[in-house]
């Protein structure tokens, strides 16, 4: 094989090397971009290769085919310059919506994000409420709805007074 | 044994069947014999788990597989440390470690109650031998740990085996964490029972007074003790083996476990406006039904394959029972609730929105809306598959950012609330509380700020973790210092004295510490960096100050793995620091690999270490490095917790004791003991 035979091919080598280095799983966590989007991601969705659900980027299963090809996908998607966007709805197309580590803030997701927030104000607006109503509440009103004492409150000092000499609190 | 093991286990099935029976018929017909007869009963029940778990335990020893369940979960060569851990790896084991760990409780409780409460611990009795018996069901005909194994046979029959060696322990199980993390943890789940027990009892008995709050306080807080515990332990071990590089990744088991120590924590927390006010009786009453139920509900979540999880080695049918027992538990406790609600009728009123009864309120809420939040999350795939087809993920990024804020009101709460006057605080009292420690906490937040802190949460958590860390630095102070202008002691001595004469209260504070220590730690999480390499013989890596050389490979071998070991010398500033050895283990019996991470640990930061194998395309080794800020915060701030838990439940050095003389009026008597007309007793309240 002539000298200028082997060059060209040795180059090609390199360059080979470069790009599966370029590509490999190792690498793709290696850019911020990469990780920041591979953040919004979960690995093993929809297959029972690596059930793992973890972040895609922190799937720490070497050998997992599911993060392997999909980071390699990521990787080059991100190298290409696609829009944060589009590179999820790739994933979503065809893993299904499963994929995303977060629901979408749309839709019936929606509910998953709005809940919590609004148990919060709506619990915060029920306390004061209550602080408010039992503020205003008359004092020792042990009775039952049609005024009926349900417990004396003679009998619930006696009871306290036994509780008190029998418990070690 | 196996025989052995099943047979005492019937037998306890049988004698839990009575005390529940005729626990029942005492409770109506009041007949001494028949209440003892049940009592024993419920001690016998609790005998027999401890014979059938032993049983257990000793065929792991003995190495006997014929039995199914010792031949899935354990081998010859695993060692003695791991059999104990294999009794609990599995379905039917662990369900039988559940009923013995609820054995241990019901046995103490009917032992050290066998001549007291004689009003309520009938009822108790019935409610404790219902448990069991749903749990005995279980490993008698559901799931049983003493199934033989067995092959079929020539017409049908099957043939009885015993393989000469088992298929081992779950490699990620062979961690000494995990001999530790599920007793702890499953001590606290099957510890809630006690608080509900007598909840229950006491509402159907209509037993008016708090007196089943005390009687429960101290076994709530040994079951709250466990449940943090057992939580931070799991936390530890997904941190040192499953090699991702955090310590809570918001699986639906961990949030199984989150949901009761929540509620729970909500209980004792509003225990004390019942017992110092008399108020959010029904509140109380419901929290702790809340917290058993999520017990149960967490189980069922995490055996029955309903939402997805890392510990599938836990999942199986056996939903639809806990469905069941969970819907009967319901409809239990909602029925006794309707018939005896009056009984729960509130005493006091609120005198002002700036008070500890309101931080109380405003402390549940949080609770009750993060364990809500949680649970909320954790199914929500299901719902969505339900209501849309379409299955929804929901990770770690949701949890993240709908619970750090929820997370840091609950802490600014931990810090406002112990400080707050019962009934109305005056504006003084709040300048005198609060404006160091607000003053101080700005301060520490511009400081932060100026050292590059600019993540908005880290920023908030250390602002308040600084303000609440003084706050319960002051209420120690100022109570030591009256003590030693009396008594002329030291300071710390002073502050000793002040905490054993009110352990509740100062316990509580330091718990309290402890909380603010692991928010120091999660705050941390905020600097998270890592790096993944694939590496060779003299590879550097590089992060923050450190860099690793990679020295060699080697490979290890032990009786039950052979271990892959990467040496890698740490470099700081172009010093030698020490040497990491993070492992690939692989384990023949069960032909799978784990990780043993490298964690090199100081108050700073951890340099974390994975060894996570070999890329399959270019044979390298791949390793991960993480630098992880205050990690070993959140470690420290859990023993924290524990330890100012325990001191809550020491007695009182000094209780104040006043014994007023005269007799009661009579009326009203017959359903409380003769001992409820003699002299009353008040002791030093509690805060």
């Amino acid at each position: 094989m002539t000298k200028r035979r082997i060059l060209p091919r040795v180059a090609l080598g390199f360059v080979g090397a470069a790009l599966s280095l370029a590509i490999s799983p190792a690498e793709a966590q290696q850019t911020d971009r990469a990780k920041q989007i591979g953040g919004k991601l979960l690995c093993g969705v929809g297959t029972p290769i690596c059930q793992c659900n973890q972040i895609l980027t922190q799937c720490n299963h070497v050998g997992c085919q599911n993060s392997t090809a999909m980071l390699k996908t990521l990787d080059k998607r991100v190298a290409k310059g696609e829009p944060e966007e589009t590179i999820l709805q790739g994933f979503v197309q065809e893993f299904g919506t499963a994929v995303l580590s977060e629901p979408p803030k749309t839709g019936f997701s929606l509910v998953a994000w709005i809940m919590p927030f609004f148990y919060l104000i709506g619990g915060a607006i029920l306390v004061v409420f209550v602080i408010n109503r039992w503020s205003k509440r008359p004092q020792q009103r042990l009775a039952t709805p049609n005024h009926a004492p349900a417990v004396s409150a003679d009998y619930l000092e006696r009871a306290r007074a036994q509780s008190a000499r029998e418990t070690d609190d | 044994m196996d025989v052995f093991g099943s047979f005492a286990l019937v037998l306890a099935f049988v004698c839990a069947s009575y005390a529940l029976v005729g626990g029942i018929c005492a409770i109506r017909t009041r007949h001494p014999l028949l209440v003892k007869s049940t009592r024993q009963a419920g001690i016998a029940t609790c005998g027999l788990i401890f014979v059938a778990t032993f049983s257990l335990f000793y065929l792991f020893f003995s190495d006997n597989y014929g039995v199914a369940y010792v031949a899935a979960h354990s081998n010859r060569d695993l060692s003695s440390f791991y059999k104990v851990a294999a009794l609990w790896s599995g379905q039917e084991g662990s369900l039988l470690f559940w009923s013995f760990l609820l054995a241990i409780y019901v046995f103490s409780v009917l032992i050290a109650y066998r001549h007291k409460n004689g009003e309520l611990m009938p009822y108790v009795g019935v409610v404790l031998a219902g448990v069991q018996l749903f749990f005995l069901t279980l490993n008698n005909f559901i799931a049983s740990p003493f199934k033989s194994l067995g092959v079929a046979g020539a017409n049908g029959a099957v043939d009885l085996v015993a393989r000469s060696d088992g298929s081992g322990l779950n490699p990620l199980l062979q961690y000494p964490e995990m001999v530790i993390h599920p007793p702890n943890l499953y001590s606290g789940y099957t510890g809630f029972t006690i608080p509900f027990a007598f909840a229950l009892a006491a509402l159907l008995a209509r037993y008016p007074g708090e007196k089943w709050i005390h009687l429960t306080r101290k076994w709530t807080m040994i079951a709250w003790a466990f449940q943090s515990a057992g939580i931070l332990l799991g936390a530890h071990w997904a941190y040192a083996v499953l090699g991702w590089g955090g310590y809570w990744g918001w699986d639906p088991v961990e949030n199984a476990s989150l949901l009761p120590w929540l509620s729970g924590t909500a209980f004792l927390h509003s225990v004390m406006m019942q017992e110092k006010r008399g108020m959010m009786k029904v509140w109380n009453v419901w929290l702790v039904f809340c917290t058993f139920l999520l017990c149960i509900l967490g189980t069922f979540l995490t055996r029955s394959g309903v939402v997805s999880s890392v510990h599938a080695f836990a999942q199986s049918n056996i939903g639809p029972w806990f469905v069941g027992f969970l819907v009967l538990t319901i409809l239990v406790c909602l029925g006794a609730y309707w018939k005896n609600k009056d009984y729960l009728a509130s005493e006091n009123q609120l005198d002002s929105v700036v008070s500890r009864e309101s931080s109380f309120l405003f402390n549940n809420l949080v609770l009750l809306v993060s364990c809500i939040a949680v649970l909320s999350g954790t199914l929500f795939p299901v719902f969505s598959e339900w209501f849309t087809s379409n299955r929804i993920s929901v990770g770690p990024p949701f949890f993240n950012k709908v619970m750090i804020p929820i997370g840091l009101l609950l802490l600014f709460l931990t810090g406002v609330g112990p400080l707050l006057a019962w009934g109305k605080t005056s504006t003084e009292s709040l300048k005198r509380n609060f404006g160091w420690p607000s003053i101080i906490g700005l301060i520490s937040g511009a400081l932060f700020f100026a050292l590059g802190v600019r993540e908005f949460y880290a920023l908030l958590c250390f602002m308040l973790c600084v303000f609440v860390a003084l706050t319960i630095f002051m209420e120690f102070y100022r109570g030591a210092k009256v003590i030693r202008s009396r008594g002329g002691a030291s300071l710390i001595e002073s502050a000793f004295d002040l905490t054993m004469r009110n352990t509740r209260r100062y316990g509580g504070y330091i718990a309290h510490m402890g909380m603010v220590l692991i928010f120091v730690g999660l705050a941390g999480a905020a600097f998270n960096r890592d790096v993944q390499k694939e590496v060779e013989l003299g590879t550097v890596i590089q992060i923050a100050p450190y860099d690793l050389h990679v020295q060699g490979f080697d490979t290890k071998a032990e009786k039950n793995y052979t271990a892959d070991r990467l040496i890698i010398e740490v470099m700081k500033a172009g010093k030698p620091l020490m040497m990491l050895y993070p492992e690939r283990r692989n384990f023949p019996a069960n032909q799978e690999n784990g990780t043993m991470v490298a964690i090199a640990s100081s108050a700073v930061h951890d340099l974390y270490v994975v060894y996570a194998g070999r890329n399959p395309e270019t044979g390298l080794p791949v390793v991960h490095v993480y630098l992880n800020p205050l990690v070993k915060w959140i470690w420290f701030g859990g023993m924290v917790v524990v330890f100012g838990t325990l001191v809550a439940l020491l007695p009182n050095r000094r209780a104040v004791l006043v014994v007023a003389a005269g007799t009661q009026p009579a009326t009203d008597s017959s359903t409380l003991t003769p001992a409820l007309a003699q002299h009353s007793i008040l002791k030093e309240g509690h805060d």
